[in-house]
């Protein structure tokens, strides 16, 4: 794999992500069942994740997940809480600066920050948290 | 040589699954970024395979797939995944995909699977 041409994708991608994620946040606290930004957030946490865990970013892409499977409660409350809203702005930057880093010194840190990534993985913290996770087999 | 069309939101997945799958001899004939897209370009081109993302905008994997099988039962569609979406692969699954990768992405694992679903069609 061309590591450098890869890490060029993501830095450029996982930046516009964090950039819509940042204005998607903000739209939610005007309007906190906005479901287009509350599915758009998740999306981009996801896309990131799936990203950094390509290319072995694995603080990046633990902590895109904490704010992903965080969302995906949202998404089936179908709104945000709006006392959530801080650990998400926290979350954005906890990733904006691993993100940083990357392009700073060409690695990622070897993990997310252990606080954030408990809150934000914490049971119940978002609401509608979904059913257990099950064991797939290939058809 | 297979005519694949690939549909991810993101395009860094794409060119990693176009320089897996094209370094073996796979075309790659088209590129979507939604599930709408997917759909229209699924159309327009008839791709042997389509290798479909399941997080999307506009419309999810799923639902994209749910549209292709209504235009074509016998599609052969390969579901992109990640781990912990497992419930939502089985839907897909269910709606007529014939199998999925995992993200991230092994490349012995995209071809394996990749040429495993083609021998299906051809037997």
């Amino acid at each position: 794999m061309d590591l450098a041409k890869y890490r060029n994708l993501f830095l450029e991608e996982a930046t516009e992500h964090l950039a819509e994620m940042a204005r998607a946040l903000l739209e939610l606290e005007k309007e906190p069942a906005r479901g287009e930004s509350i599915d758009l957030v998740f999306r981009m946490a996801h896309s990131i994740k799936g990203m950094a865990a390509t290319l072995g970013y694995d603080g990046i892409a633990e902590l895109a997940h904490g704010l992903e499977d965080h969302m995906d409660g949202y998404r089936a409350a179908g709104r945000v809480a709006p006392e959530g809203l801080g650990l998400l702005f926290r979350g954005l930057e906890g990733v904006e600066r691993m993100v940083e880093a990357v392009r700073e010194t060409g690695e990622a840190p070897a993990s997310a920050p252990a606080e954030l990534l408990a809150e934000l993985t914490a049971p119940g913290r978002a609401e509608g948290a979904g059913p257990p996770k099950k064991v797939l087999r290939r058809p | 040589m297979s005519r694949v069309l690939i549909a991810d939101d993101a395009s860094f997945m794409r060119q990693m699954i176009r320089d897996i799958i094209e370094a073996e001899g796979f075309e790659v004939v088209g590129e979507a970024t939604d599930g709408v897209e997917v759909v229209e370009r699924f159309k327009e081109l008839h791709p042997d395979v389509v290798m479909m993302d399941i997080v999307m905008p506009k419309r999810s994997g799923i639902d994209a797939v749910k549209a292709i099988m209504e235009l074509a039962p016998k599609a052969t569609v390969v579901m992109c995944s990640a781990l912990g979406q497992e419930t939502l692969v089985m839907e897909a699954i269910q709606a007529g995909a014939r199998d999925f990768i995992v993200k991230p992405f092994k490349p012995e694992a995209v071809l394996t699977t990749l040429r495993k679903v083609l021998e299906k069609d051809r037997s």
